[in-house]
Protein backbone atom coordinates (compact mmCIF):
# COMPACT_ATOMS: atom_id res chain seq x y z
CA UNK A 1 0.00 0.00 0.00
CA UNK A 2 2.77 2.34 1.08
CA UNK A 3 4.89 1.54 -1.94
CA UNK A 4 1.90 2.22 -4.18
CA UNK A 5 1.40 5.66 -2.66
CA UNK A 6 5.14 6.37 -2.91
CA UNK A 7 5.04 5.38 -6.57
CA UNK A 8 2.05 7.68 -7.06
CA UNK A 9 3.88 10.57 -5.42
CA UNK A 10 6.95 9.93 -7.55
CA UNK A 11 4.84 9.89 -10.68
CA UNK A 12 3.13 13.17 -9.67
CA UNK A 13 6.52 14.75 -8.97
CA UNK A 14 7.81 13.76 -12.38
CA UNK A 15 4.68 15.10 -14.06
CA UNK A 16 4.98 18.41 -12.19
CA UNK A 17 8.62 18.72 -13.23
CA UNK A 18 7.71 18.06 -16.82
CA UNK A 19 4.93 20.65 -16.73
CA UNK A 20 7.34 23.15 -15.17
CA UNK A 21 9.93 22.46 -17.85
CA UNK A 22 7.43 22.81 -20.67
CA UNK A 23 5.91 25.93 -19.14
CA UNK A 24 9.33 27.59 -18.98
CA UNK A 25 9.85 26.75 -22.61
CA UNK A 26 6.45 28.23 -23.56
CA UNK A 27 7.25 31.34 -21.53
CA UNK A 28 10.48 31.76 -23.49
CA UNK A 29 8.82 31.34 -26.86
CA UNK A 30 5.98 33.58 -25.83
CA UNK A 31 8.40 36.38 -25.03
CA UNK A 32 9.41 36.60 -28.68
CA UNK A 33 5.77 36.65 -29.70
CA UNK A 34 4.94 39.45 -27.26
CA UNK A 35 7.91 41.51 -28.47
CA UNK A 36 6.79 41.22 -32.07
CA UNK A 37 3.24 42.24 -31.18
CA UNK A 38 4.28 45.09 -28.88
CA UNK A 39 4.55 47.63 -31.67
CA UNK A 40 0.95 46.97 -32.67
CA UNK A 41 -0.26 47.39 -29.08
CA UNK A 42 1.66 50.65 -28.60
CA UNK A 43 0.20 51.94 -31.82
CA UNK A 44 -3.30 51.02 -30.69
CA UNK A 45 -3.07 52.91 -27.42
CA UNK A 46 -1.43 55.97 -28.99
CA UNK A 47 -3.97 56.26 -31.78
CA UNK A 48 -6.88 55.68 -29.44
CA UNK A 49 -6.30 58.60 -27.11
CA UNK A 50 -5.22 61.05 -29.81
CA UNK A 51 -8.25 60.53 -32.01
CA UNK A 52 -11.06 60.09 -29.55
CA UNK A 53 -11.65 63.66 -28.42
CA UNK A 54 -11.74 65.49 -31.78
CA UNK A 55 -13.98 62.77 -33.14
CA UNK A 56 -16.54 63.26 -30.37
CA UNK A 57 -16.64 66.98 -31.15
CA UNK A 58 -17.08 66.34 -34.86
CA UNK A 59 -19.93 63.91 -34.32
CA UNK A 60 -21.69 66.41 -32.12
CA UNK A 61 -21.38 69.17 -34.72
CA UNK A 62 -22.08 67.40 -38.00
CA UNK A 63 -25.86 66.89 -37.46
CA UNK A 64 -26.20 70.66 -36.86
CA UNK A 65 -24.90 71.34 -40.34
CA UNK A 66 -27.73 69.46 -42.05
CA UNK A 67 -28.74 71.53 -45.09
CA UNK A 68 -32.39 72.17 -45.91
CA UNK A 69 -34.02 71.82 -49.34
CA UNK A 70 -30.85 71.13 -51.27
CA UNK A 71 -30.55 67.56 -52.45
CA UNK A 72 -26.94 67.80 -53.52
CA UNK A 73 -25.82 69.27 -50.20
CA UNK A 74 -27.95 66.77 -48.30
CA UNK A 75 -26.20 63.90 -50.10
CA UNK A 76 -22.79 65.37 -49.27
CA UNK A 77 -23.87 65.88 -45.67
CA UNK A 78 -25.02 62.26 -45.40
CA UNK A 79 -21.73 61.07 -46.82
CA UNK A 80 -19.75 63.14 -44.32
CA UNK A 81 -21.93 61.90 -41.47
CA UNK A 82 -21.55 58.29 -42.58
CA UNK A 83 -17.77 58.51 -42.80
CA UNK A 84 -17.61 60.21 -39.40
CA UNK A 85 -19.72 57.42 -37.86
CA UNK A 86 -17.45 54.74 -39.38
CA UNK A 87 -14.38 56.54 -38.08
CA UNK A 88 -15.93 56.95 -34.65
CA UNK A 89 -16.77 53.25 -34.49
CA UNK A 90 -13.19 52.32 -35.31
CA UNK A 91 -11.88 54.72 -32.70
CA UNK A 92 -14.28 53.28 -30.11
CA UNK A 93 -12.84 49.84 -30.85
CA UNK A 94 -9.28 51.11 -30.62
CA UNK A 95 -10.01 52.77 -27.28
CA UNK A 96 -11.63 49.58 -25.98
CA UNK A 97 -8.69 47.44 -27.16
CA UNK A 98 -6.21 49.82 -25.54
CA UNK A 99 -8.18 49.79 -22.28
CA UNK A 100 -8.45 46.00 -22.22
CA UNK A 101 -4.73 45.61 -22.86
CA UNK A 102 -3.83 48.14 -20.18
CA UNK A 103 -5.85 46.23 -17.57
CA UNK A 104 -7.51 49.49 -16.53
CA UNK A 105 -11.00 48.63 -17.61
CA UNK A 106 -13.59 49.10 -14.92
CA UNK A 107 -17.13 47.81 -14.91
CA UNK A 108 -19.80 50.43 -14.25
CA UNK A 109 -23.14 48.76 -13.94
CA UNK A 110 -26.51 50.33 -14.56
CA UNK A 111 -30.09 49.24 -15.10
CA UNK A 112 -30.63 49.16 -18.86
CA UNK A 113 -33.06 48.10 -21.53
CA UNK A 114 -31.12 46.03 -24.10
CA UNK A 115 -33.62 46.99 -26.83
CA UNK A 116 -32.64 50.64 -26.40
CA UNK A 117 -28.99 49.71 -26.80
CA UNK A 118 -29.75 47.70 -29.95
CA UNK A 119 -31.66 50.66 -31.40
CA UNK A 120 -28.85 53.04 -30.48
CA UNK A 121 -26.29 50.76 -32.16
CA UNK A 122 -28.55 50.40 -35.21
CA UNK A 123 -28.85 54.19 -35.43
CA UNK A 124 -25.05 54.44 -35.56
CA UNK A 125 -25.08 51.82 -38.33
CA UNK A 126 -27.99 53.31 -40.24
CA UNK A 127 -25.97 54.11 -43.37
CA UNK A 128 -24.48 50.63 -43.96
CA UNK A 129 -27.89 49.05 -43.14
CA UNK A 130 -29.59 51.38 -45.60
CA UNK A 131 -26.94 50.84 -48.28
CA UNK A 132 -27.56 47.08 -48.24
CA UNK A 133 -31.28 47.50 -47.64
CA UNK A 134 -31.06 45.29 -44.56
CA UNK A 135 -34.02 45.46 -42.23
CA UNK A 136 -33.39 45.15 -38.50
CA UNK A 137 -35.94 43.00 -36.65
CA UNK A 138 -35.91 42.79 -32.85
CA UNK A 139 -37.55 39.90 -31.05
CA UNK A 140 -37.44 40.66 -27.35
CA UNK A 141 -39.00 38.47 -24.65
CA UNK A 142 -37.28 40.12 -21.69
CA UNK A 143 -39.81 41.51 -19.28
CA UNK A 144 -37.45 43.46 -17.07
CA UNK A 145 -34.48 45.71 -17.56
CA UNK A 146 -31.12 44.13 -16.85
CA UNK A 147 -28.09 45.22 -14.86
CA UNK A 148 -24.86 45.37 -16.82
CA UNK A 149 -22.26 47.82 -18.09
CA UNK A 150 -24.14 49.76 -20.80
CA UNK A 151 -21.07 51.09 -22.62
CA UNK A 152 -19.54 47.66 -22.93
CA UNK A 153 -22.75 45.97 -23.97
CA UNK A 154 -23.34 48.76 -26.51
CA UNK A 155 -19.94 48.11 -28.10
CA UNK A 156 -20.54 44.35 -28.09
CA UNK A 157 -23.90 44.79 -29.84
CA UNK A 158 -22.59 47.36 -32.27
CA UNK A 159 -19.74 45.08 -33.32
CA UNK A 160 -21.88 42.01 -33.90
CA UNK A 161 -24.56 44.06 -35.66
CA UNK A 162 -21.89 45.63 -37.87
CA UNK A 163 -20.52 42.16 -38.54
CA UNK A 164 -24.01 40.90 -39.44
CA UNK A 165 -24.56 43.87 -41.73
CA UNK A 166 -21.14 43.50 -43.34
CA UNK A 167 -21.45 39.78 -44.10
CA UNK A 168 -25.22 39.68 -44.50
CA UNK A 169 -26.76 39.61 -47.97
CA UNK A 170 -28.51 42.61 -49.46
CA UNK A 171 -32.27 43.04 -49.05
CA UNK A 172 -32.47 40.56 -46.16
CA UNK A 173 -33.31 40.77 -42.49
CA UNK A 174 -30.89 41.11 -39.61
CA UNK A 175 -32.66 39.45 -36.70
CA UNK A 176 -31.87 40.34 -33.11
CA UNK A 177 -33.20 38.06 -30.37
CA UNK A 178 -33.16 38.93 -26.66
CA UNK A 179 -34.22 36.17 -24.28
CA UNK A 180 -33.53 34.86 -20.79
CA UNK A 181 -33.86 31.57 -18.93
CA UNK A 182 -33.92 32.77 -15.34
CA UNK A 183 -30.16 32.94 -14.85
CA UNK A 184 -28.78 33.95 -18.23
CA UNK A 185 -29.54 36.52 -20.91
CA UNK A 186 -29.08 35.43 -24.51
CA UNK A 187 -28.68 38.01 -27.23
CA UNK A 188 -28.52 36.69 -30.75
CA UNK A 189 -27.80 38.40 -34.04
CA UNK A 190 -28.70 36.36 -37.10
CA UNK A 191 -27.87 37.39 -40.65
CA UNK A 192 -28.46 35.69 -43.98
CA UNK A 193 -25.25 34.81 -45.72
CA UNK A 194 -22.28 32.49 -45.71
CA UNK A 195 -20.52 31.58 -42.46
CA UNK A 196 -17.01 32.76 -41.62
CA UNK A 197 -14.40 31.08 -43.76
CA UNK A 198 -12.17 29.73 -40.98
CA UNK A 199 -10.79 26.34 -40.04
CA UNK A 200 -11.28 26.75 -36.30
CA UNK A 201 -13.91 28.80 -34.52
CA UNK A 202 -11.54 30.79 -32.26
CA UNK A 203 -9.81 32.17 -35.36
CA UNK A 204 -12.53 34.71 -35.96
CA UNK A 205 -12.03 36.14 -32.46
CA UNK A 206 -8.34 36.70 -33.21
CA UNK A 207 -7.24 40.27 -33.67
CA UNK A 208 -6.04 41.42 -37.08
CA UNK A 209 -7.66 38.33 -38.59
CA UNK A 210 -9.03 39.01 -42.04
CA UNK A 211 -12.39 38.19 -43.44
CA UNK A 212 -12.92 35.95 -46.43
CA UNK A 213 -12.65 38.88 -48.82
CA UNK A 214 -9.43 40.26 -47.42
CA UNK A 215 -10.87 42.10 -44.46
CA UNK A 216 -13.17 44.92 -43.45
CA UNK A 217 -12.18 47.43 -40.84
CA UNK A 218 -9.31 46.90 -38.47
CA UNK A 219 -9.91 43.26 -37.68
CA UNK A 220 -10.15 43.80 -33.95
CA UNK A 221 -13.94 44.00 -33.49
CA UNK A 222 -14.67 40.40 -32.59
CA UNK A 223 -11.58 40.05 -30.42
CA UNK A 224 -12.86 43.04 -28.45
CA UNK A 225 -16.33 41.51 -28.27
CA UNK A 226 -14.92 38.32 -26.79
CA UNK A 227 -12.88 40.19 -24.18
CA UNK A 228 -15.80 42.45 -23.24
CA UNK A 229 -18.22 39.49 -22.94
CA UNK A 230 -15.79 37.69 -20.65
CA UNK A 231 -15.27 40.88 -18.66
CA UNK A 232 -19.04 41.03 -18.10
CA UNK A 233 -19.01 37.42 -16.92
CA UNK A 234 -20.43 36.05 -20.15
CA UNK A 235 -19.29 34.61 -23.44
CA UNK A 236 -19.72 34.81 -27.22
CA UNK A 237 -20.14 32.04 -29.73
CA UNK A 238 -21.48 31.64 -33.24
CA UNK A 239 -23.18 28.97 -35.28
CA UNK A 240 -23.39 28.74 -39.06
CA UNK A 241 -26.53 27.30 -40.60
CA UNK A 242 -27.12 26.48 -44.22
CA UNK A 243 -27.78 30.07 -45.13
CA UNK A 244 -27.48 31.89 -41.83
CA UNK A 245 -24.90 32.92 -39.28
CA UNK A 246 -25.98 33.49 -35.69
CA UNK A 247 -23.81 35.13 -33.08
CA UNK A 248 -24.94 34.54 -29.49
CA UNK A 249 -23.86 36.69 -26.58
CA UNK A 250 -24.49 35.10 -23.20
CA UNK A 251 -24.52 37.26 -20.08
CA UNK A 252 -25.43 36.51 -16.47
CA UNK A 253 -28.95 37.77 -15.74
CA UNK A 254 -28.97 40.47 -13.07
CA UNK A 255 -31.98 42.65 -12.52
CA UNK A 256 -31.10 44.43 -9.28
CA UNK A 257 -28.42 47.02 -8.76
CA UNK A 258 -26.29 46.55 -5.62
CA UNK A 259 -27.71 48.69 -2.84
CA UNK A 260 -24.33 49.83 -1.55
CA UNK A 261 -21.22 50.56 -3.51
CA UNK A 262 -17.94 51.03 -1.69
CA UNK A 263 -15.58 53.63 -3.11
CA UNK A 264 -16.02 52.88 -6.78
CA UNK A 265 -15.90 49.15 -6.20
CA UNK A 266 -18.86 47.20 -7.45
CA UNK A 267 -18.35 44.32 -5.08
CA UNK A 268 -19.73 44.08 -1.60
CA UNK A 269 -18.45 40.64 -0.81
CA UNK A 270 -15.79 41.77 1.60
CA UNK A 271 -17.90 42.01 4.69
CA UNK A 272 -14.96 41.58 7.03
CA UNK A 273 -11.38 40.47 7.24
CA UNK A 274 -11.61 39.65 10.96
CA UNK A 275 -9.52 36.61 11.73
CA UNK A 276 -7.66 36.84 8.43
CA UNK A 277 -4.06 35.71 8.04
CA UNK A 278 -1.64 38.62 7.57
CA UNK A 279 1.23 38.16 5.14
CA UNK B 1 -8.11 48.33 9.92
CA UNK B 2 -7.93 49.59 6.35
CA UNK B 3 -8.03 53.39 5.99
CA UNK B 4 -9.63 54.80 2.85
CA UNK B 5 -11.12 52.86 -0.04
CA UNK B 6 -10.65 49.28 -1.08
CA UNK B 7 -10.70 48.79 -4.83
CA UNK B 8 -11.89 45.40 -5.99
CA UNK B 9 -10.20 44.00 -9.08
CA UNK B 10 -11.54 41.32 -11.42
CA UNK B 11 -9.76 38.94 -13.76
CA UNK B 12 -7.70 40.88 -16.29
CA UNK B 13 -7.44 44.05 -14.25
CA UNK B 14 -4.36 45.78 -12.89
CA UNK B 15 -4.59 48.40 -10.20
CA UNK B 16 -1.81 50.54 -8.77
CA UNK B 17 -2.55 52.92 -5.93
CA UNK B 18 -0.92 54.72 -3.07
CA UNK B 19 -1.47 54.63 0.68
CA UNK B 20 -3.91 54.90 2.34
CA UNK B 21 -6.24 52.47 0.66
CA UNK B 22 -6.41 48.87 -0.32
CA UNK B 23 -6.85 46.58 -3.29
CA UNK B 24 -8.80 43.36 -2.97
CA UNK B 25 -9.78 40.37 -5.04
CA UNK B 26 -10.94 36.74 -4.93
CA UNK B 27 -8.81 33.96 -6.37
CA UNK B 28 -9.27 30.33 -7.34
CA UNK B 29 -6.76 28.90 -9.79
CA UNK B 30 -6.07 32.51 -10.79
CA UNK B 31 -3.02 34.18 -9.34
CA UNK B 32 -2.57 37.73 -8.04
CA UNK B 33 0.86 39.28 -7.82
CA UNK B 34 1.11 42.10 -5.29
CA UNK B 35 4.01 44.54 -5.60
CA UNK B 36 4.90 47.04 -2.92
CA UNK B 37 7.34 49.90 -2.84
CA UNK B 38 7.76 50.96 0.78
CA UNK B 39 9.90 53.99 -0.16
CA UNK B 40 7.12 55.53 -2.23
CA UNK B 41 4.19 54.00 -0.35
CA UNK B 42 2.68 52.62 -3.53
CA UNK B 43 1.47 49.16 -4.31
CA UNK B 44 -0.16 47.32 -7.17
CA UNK B 45 -2.00 44.12 -7.82
CA UNK B 46 -2.94 42.12 -10.89
CA UNK B 47 -5.28 39.14 -11.26
CA UNK B 48 -4.69 36.73 -14.09
CA UNK B 49 -6.56 33.65 -15.23
CA UNK B 50 -4.09 31.80 -17.44
CA UNK B 51 -0.31 31.64 -17.56
CA UNK B 52 0.38 32.41 -21.22
CA UNK B 53 -1.04 34.63 -23.92
CA UNK B 54 -1.47 32.36 -26.93
CA UNK B 55 -0.97 34.96 -29.62
CA UNK B 56 -4.69 35.14 -30.37
CA UNK B 57 -6.99 37.92 -29.33
CA UNK B 58 -5.86 40.97 -27.44
CA UNK B 59 -2.79 41.04 -25.22
CA UNK B 60 -5.01 41.24 -22.22
CA UNK B 61 -3.75 41.03 -18.63
CA UNK B 62 -5.87 37.90 -18.23
CA UNK B 63 -2.59 36.18 -19.03
CA UNK B 64 0.29 35.99 -16.55
CA UNK B 65 3.04 36.78 -18.99
CA UNK B 66 1.19 39.95 -19.98
CA UNK B 67 -0.18 40.95 -16.56
CA UNK B 68 3.04 40.67 -14.54
CA UNK B 69 5.36 42.72 -16.80
CA UNK B 70 2.54 45.26 -17.19
CA UNK B 71 2.16 45.58 -13.41
CA UNK B 72 5.92 46.01 -13.02
CA UNK B 73 6.00 48.61 -15.83
CA UNK B 74 3.11 50.53 -14.23
CA UNK B 75 4.93 50.58 -10.89
CA UNK B 76 8.13 51.72 -12.60
CA UNK B 77 6.26 54.48 -14.42
CA UNK B 78 5.24 55.76 -10.99
CA UNK B 79 8.86 55.93 -9.86
CA UNK B 80 9.59 52.46 -8.50
CA UNK B 81 12.54 50.37 -9.55
CA UNK B 82 12.80 46.58 -9.36
CA UNK B 83 15.37 47.07 -6.57
CA UNK B 84 12.84 48.77 -4.31
CA UNK B 85 9.98 46.41 -5.11
CA UNK B 86 8.88 43.44 -3.08
CA UNK B 87 6.43 40.85 -4.33
CA UNK B 88 3.82 38.64 -2.74
CA UNK B 89 1.96 35.99 -4.69
CA UNK B 90 -1.39 34.39 -3.96
CA UNK B 91 -3.79 31.90 -5.53
CA UNK B 92 -3.08 29.10 -7.97
CA UNK B 93 -5.38 26.59 -6.26
CA UNK B 94 -6.50 23.35 -7.88
CA UNK B 95 -10.19 24.07 -8.03
CA UNK B 96 -11.17 21.03 -10.07
CA UNK B 97 -13.65 23.06 -12.07
CA UNK B 98 -13.82 22.63 -15.83
CA UNK B 99 -10.69 20.52 -16.06
CA UNK B 100 -8.41 23.18 -14.58
CA UNK B 101 -6.84 20.50 -12.38
CA UNK B 102 -5.94 18.26 -15.30
CA UNK B 103 -4.41 21.24 -17.09
CA UNK B 104 -2.56 22.22 -13.91
CA UNK B 105 -3.59 25.83 -14.51
CA UNK B 106 -2.92 26.86 -10.92
CA UNK B 107 0.57 25.35 -10.97
CA UNK B 108 1.44 27.02 -14.24
CA UNK B 109 0.07 30.35 -13.03
CA UNK B 110 2.34 30.15 -9.99
CA UNK B 111 5.32 29.12 -12.07
CA UNK B 112 4.95 32.00 -14.49
CA UNK B 113 4.85 34.47 -11.57
CA UNK B 114 8.04 33.04 -10.08
CA UNK B 115 9.88 33.00 -13.39
CA UNK B 116 8.99 36.56 -14.40
CA UNK B 117 9.70 38.01 -10.96
CA UNK B 118 13.04 36.21 -10.94
CA UNK B 119 13.84 37.69 -14.31
CA UNK B 120 13.14 41.22 -13.03
CA UNK B 121 15.07 40.36 -9.82
CA UNK B 122 12.13 41.17 -7.62
CA UNK B 123 12.16 39.12 -4.44
CA UNK B 124 9.07 37.25 -3.31
CA UNK B 125 8.74 38.03 0.39
CA UNK B 126 5.49 36.18 1.07
CA UNK B 127 3.19 33.75 -0.67
CA UNK B 128 0.13 31.64 -0.07
CA UNK B 129 -0.32 29.46 -3.11
CA UNK B 130 -1.63 26.13 -4.33
CA UNK B 131 -3.90 23.94 -2.25
CA UNK B 132 -7.54 23.41 -3.02
CA UNK B 133 -9.17 26.49 -1.50
CA UNK B 134 -10.04 29.78 -3.05
CA UNK B 135 -8.73 32.90 -1.38
CA UNK B 136 -9.97 36.39 -0.64
CA UNK B 137 -7.16 38.86 -0.28
CA UNK B 138 -6.93 42.51 0.65
CA UNK B 139 -3.70 44.42 0.06
CA UNK B 140 -3.27 47.19 2.63
CA UNK B 141 -1.19 49.85 0.89
CA UNK B 142 -0.48 51.68 4.14
CA UNK B 143 1.58 48.85 5.56
CA UNK B 144 2.26 46.73 2.50
CA UNK B 145 0.55 43.80 4.21
CA UNK B 146 -1.91 41.38 2.66
CA UNK B 147 -4.87 40.05 4.63
CA UNK B 148 -5.96 36.62 3.47
CA UNK B 149 -9.03 34.51 4.10
CA UNK B 150 -9.89 31.21 2.47
CA UNK B 151 -13.03 31.60 0.37
CA UNK B 152 -16.10 29.43 0.12
CA UNK B 153 -16.87 27.91 -3.26
CA UNK B 154 -20.08 29.99 -3.50
CA UNK B 155 -17.98 33.16 -3.32
CA UNK B 156 -15.83 31.90 -6.15
CA UNK B 157 -18.86 31.13 -8.32
CA UNK B 158 -20.29 34.58 -7.66
CA UNK B 159 -17.17 36.18 -9.00
CA UNK B 160 -16.69 33.91 -11.94
CA UNK B 161 -13.27 32.79 -10.82
CA UNK B 162 -12.19 29.30 -11.77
Amino acid sequence: MESKSMYHEEECGEKCEEVAFLSRKILDLNKQLIESEKAKSRFLSLVASELNNPMTALLGLIPRLAPQNDERLEAIHSLVHEEALILDFRIQNLVAAAEIESGEQNITKALIDPVELVNEAAEALKYPLKAKNIQLVINNTLEKKIVTDPQKLYLILKNILANGCCYGRNDEKLEVGIHENGTTVFMTVKNRGEGPNVEYKPQIFTRFAHGPDGGHGLGIGLSIVRELCERLGGSIDYASGEDTVTFTVTLPLETLLPTSEACGSNEFLFESFDGAIEL
Amino acid sequence: MIQGCSTFIHVGQIHVDRAPGAISTVLGSCVAVCLYDSNLGIGGMNHYLLPFWNGNGLQSPRFGNIAIPKLIETMMAKGSSPKTLQAKIFGGASMNIGGSEAMMIGEKNILVAREILKEYRISIVAEDIGGQNGRKIQFDLDRGKVLLKYAQRSDMMNLGDK
